[in-house]
């Protein structure tokens, strides 16, 4: 039992940093990013190249995952999305560039890293056995970093003036411009940050999953159902659905390990039944 | 639309003229046999995206049509390997059944909007793909296998089609029936969009609260829209086991159904014709890229993403600027 | 004269709030009522309930005898009851003349289906659609821009259009929330007119509205809510003498309640 709900934190505390990344880029841009998972993938790769390959120490790999993603998204928003959603009719095609951007993402990966799945050394070795719960020290350094790093976007989105402006453009964009907030700024801030967390978070879990070039669609999906069950456009609802998401798979893969992939079988039944009842999830705004 | 009505007709003898005789004759004349499989796949794609272009015209974003033509073939399949059923029965019940399954799973999800619904109909297909693999009666990974091909179809002794098996060209007879059935689709979605209903779909997309003011009943509306889409994605998902012989998990993935809304995307949202020309060009542009081995993704997004920068309202939109500057 | 419309006790929450608390009042046939009442005083939600867009949380309105609450929004403007809405809301990309037009669907005799193949009855319905838009348009004065894309249509038009929508369903009873914001005084006074007008066609209106000379010059009487609850019910110039309208509207800010 303590197992089941220390597995299901420590994939939380993974999952909840991936949605804070797409629900942010999500709340300020009204853009839904396809290509979330295959930024995740490419974090993945850049910590297996230089921790993995070059050996230069894990935090210059996680940093350089961070940078990297956070530039590709700065330049992600200022030269496609921005263009695409001024001249366009309709909000729906930022979807099909976003799509577009995933598709390109796929190739990239596939032709730079190529498909084999990859893992690099552990970061720190030895396991943790007390309580009844069995966890590698490496689980538990990943997990709290995990948390260290929710905390720390949650308190720059509060009490930072960057933050505060993403916040008031998220509310209400034109207001925000009234109020003098530079909207195009801003966008591109939150979308290199919303980038740069699923990069992190690549460089985080390479380390105990690995990665490789397929993966970046399901973990898409994966963060779209945590944002569904948590409120789109919602840090706290994204956060709550990290963990939710987290705990129903560390406990689902526990209880119905015999019957293979019904763990998200169910997962998702449970969900449409949620959304069919709260349709906007834990706590986001309502649409229209 | 602003043509004319001889104009329209004109139009649309040209078109069946060349689906139907033109293109069977350029092919048969060239040999390019291998021609009559892109094309009945592009008329079977553009069936399943037409079903996405109508749920795009009450407003919402679908990314699930993969799940129902999922659906459609394996009941045609199942219906035709355990039961013995012709495949001609098979089509429209294939078919009916998505529908049918979709009016359950779209009186819950309709409600939801924007990327809300666009994430839930992702997520169905997923779903779909994982209940095949899971499901007994699907037969896990393994899929279906060794369909046999449509027999004969036969209307009080008088044979209407003939057995596909003892046919020696079966990739014309594919073809034909695919065409066949892509017009006919076309022509319904035609009729939908240019009738009263068009304009009540059009007023659900622009302000659903509004329209149930005036007295239209949304849900009920949305749920048919809906069921129709999904009528055509088993259609062609029935379609396409009969061609292929087999049906899988991953026949029909996500990728699919993202493919399905691009189709859309690209031909443009405010046109009927808009998926068929969608479908037509992402296809044999994929297909051209085929040479370029391992760039093939890579160039055929990039030059999606250029494609959207310079036209990111769809092909057909470039038709309307032509027009409003000439 | 006969009763249109009856709202009895009807309450509605939002969670600790109550937005609309026990209110009762009636309205008759062929009458002008206004609802008033400062900021946040209810009107909108009141509104919502009766064109059964909310659910009340007790209490019940009938029209002709008949309970329509609780039902769908649909339903109820099937029963005659429609509202246009606060915020401007049109078909943003219909011409204006198709606005009109789909808002007769109420009136349609053919099924979906019946327009799908093009019958004779959906012909006769596509015909008496558009002749009947038309008149409309005259009435509102929206003729000369009938096709004009709606979302093109200057503000004060935009109000017309949206009281023109509500007109072309052939309503018993149409509920206005504040049809004359944003226009100016000569548009509002070209308003009235148009309401009285439609009322003299035998139509039953109620109105939210606080441009307060327009209300007293147009309404045969007029409620007063105030945080939700009915604080006066009466002529113009009764409510205009009511010691608790004129707190009322005193405590909030400096809206003027005189002529
Ligand atoms: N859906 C809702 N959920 C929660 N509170 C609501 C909701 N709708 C309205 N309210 C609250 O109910 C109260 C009454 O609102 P309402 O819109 O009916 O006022 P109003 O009289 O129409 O005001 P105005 O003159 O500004 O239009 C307000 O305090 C409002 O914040
Ligand atoms: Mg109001």
């Amino acid at each position: 039992m303590e197992q089941v709900i220390a597995n299901g934190l420590y994939l939380g505390a993974q999952y909840a940093l991936i949605a804070l990344g797409l629900t942010l880029i999500f709340a300020l841009m009204n853009v839904l990013n396809f290509a979330h998972g295959q930024m995740y993938v490419l974090g993945g790769f850049i910590t297996y190249t230089i921790y993995g390959q070059l050996g230069l120490p894990f935090v210059v790999a996680l940093l350089a995952s961070g940078v990297t993603l956070a530039v590709i998204g700065a330049l992600m928003e200022k030269f496609l999305f921005r263009t695409v959603i001024r001249r366009s009719h309709r909000e729906e095609s930022t979807m099909l560039l976003a799509a577009a951007t995933a598709f390109f993402f796929d190739a990239v990966i596939l032709l730079l890293f190529g498909e084999k799945q990859r893992g690099v050394p552990k970061i720190v070795k030895g396991v943790f056995n007390d309580a009844g719960i069995i966890m590698p020290y490496d689980r538990l350094v990943v997990g709290a970093l995990a948390i260290i790093f929710i905390a720390a976007f949650v308190l720059y989105m509060q009490y930072s003036r960057v933050g505060r402006a993403m916040r008031a453009l998220a509310q209400d964009r034109v207001a925000a411009q009234l109020m003098g907030v530079r909207v195009d700024r801003y966008s591109m801030i939150g979308f290199a940050m919303g980038a740069m967390l699923a990069g992190v978070v690549g460089g985080l879990l390479v380390t105990i999953t690995g990665v490789n070039s397929g993966i970046g669609g399901p973990i898409s999906i994966k963060a779209f159902l945590m944002v569904m069950i948590g409120g789109a456009g919602v840090v706290g609802g994204a956060i709550a659905g990290g963990f939710i998401l987290g705990m129903m798979e560390s406990v689902g893969l526990t209880v119905l390990r015999e019957y293979g992939d019904v763990t998200y079988l169910v997962i998702f039944a449970a969900l449409m039944v949620f959304l069919s009842v709260r349709p906007n999830g834990l706590m986001g705004k309502p649409w229209g | 639309m602003t043509l004319n009505r001889n104009t329209r007709i004109a139009a649309v003898v040209a078109f069946l003229a060349i689906v139907f005789v033109a293109v069977p004759a350029a092919i048969s004349s060239s040999g390019r046999f291998d021609l009559y499989y892109t094309l009945t796949s592009v008329a079977l794609l553009s069936i399943a995206s037409a079903g996405v272009w109508l749920t795009f015209y009450i407003g919402r974003i679908n990314i699930g049509q993969g799940a129902y033509a999922l659906m459609g073939g394996y009941v045609s399949a199942i219906l035709v390997m355990n039961h013995g059923w012709s495949f001609w029965l098979t089509l429209p019940v294939a078919g009916l059944f998505c529908a049918a399954a979709s009016v359950l799973i779209g009186l819950p999800i309709l409600r939801l909007r924007g990327v809300y619904f666009a994430m839930v109909t992702l997520v169905l297909t997923e779903v779909a793909r994982l209940l095949a693999l899971a499901l007994p009666i699907t037969n896990g990974a393994k899929g279906i296998v060794s369909i046999p091909l449509p027999g004969a179809l036969s209307v009080f002794g008088v044979t209407l089609i003939p057995d596909f098996a003892t046919l020696q060209n079966s990739r014309l007879a594919f073809y034909l029936l695919a065409v066949t059935v892509m017009v006919v689709c076309f022509a319904v979605m035609y009729r939908l969009v240019n009738s009263r209903i068009g304009k009540l779909c059009q007023s659900l997309q622009q302000n659903e609260e509004l329209a149930s003011s005036i007295g239209v009943n949304i849900a009920y509306l949305r749920v048919i829209a809906y069921a129709v889409s999904s009528f055509f994605g088993g259609v062609s998902g029935a379609i396409f086991a009969a061609i292929s012989q087999s049906i899988y998990p991953s026949s029909f993935t996500v990728t699919d159904s993202v493919n399905f809304m691009l189709n859309c995307f690209l031909g443009g949202l405010g046109y009927v014709f808009g998926p068929m020309l969608g479908t037509l060009v992402l296809y044999f542009g994929w297909d051209l890229l085929f040479q370029t081995g391992q760039f093939q993704l890579l160039i055929y997004s990039g030059l999606m993403i250029v494609l959207m920068l310079v036209l990111p309202n769809g092909l057909l939109s470039l038709a309307e600027m032509t027009r409003k500057k000439g | 004269m006969a009763e249109m419309l009856e709202v009895s006790g009807l309450t509605k929450r939002f969670g600790g709030l109550v937005a609309v608390n026990n209110v009762s009042f009636s309205v008759r046939e062929k009458e002008i009522l206004s609802v008033i009442g400062p900021n946040g005083a209810g009107k909108s939600t009141l509104f919502k309930l009766i064109s059964s867009f909310l659910k009340p949380t007790t209490g019940e309105v009938r029209l002709k005898g008949e309970r329509i609450s609780g039902l769908a929004p649909h339903i109820a403007a099937r029963r005659g009851v429609v509202r246009t809405f606060q915020e401007t809301t049109i078909f943003r990309n219909m011409s204006v003349r198709d606005n009109v037009i789909i808002a007769h669907h109420l009136r349609s005799k053919a099924s979906l289906f019946g327009f799908f193949l093009g019958t004779g009855a959906a012909k006769t319905d596509e015909a008496a659609f558009g002749q009947s838009a038309d008149e409309i348009l005259t009435l509102l004065g929206l003729s000369s821009l009938s096709n004009e894309t709606a979302r093109n249509l200057p503000h004060g038009h935009l109000r017309a259009l949206g009281i023109a929508i509500g007109l072309a369903t052939n309503p018993s009873i149409l509920l206005l929330d504040e049809p004359f914001a944003g226009m100016n005084h000569d548009e509002t006074m070209r308003m009235v007119e148009m309401v009285r007008r439609l009322r003299e066609r035998g139509l039953t209106i109620l109105l939210v509205e606080h441009d307060m000379p327009a209300v007293m010059k147009i309404s045969d009487r007029l409620v007063v809510l105030n945080f939700g609850q009915k604080i006066a019910e009466g002529t113009p110039s009764e409510i205009q003498a009511d010691e608790k309208v004129i707190e009322a509207y005193l405590g909030s800010e400096d809206e003027a309640i005189g002529l």
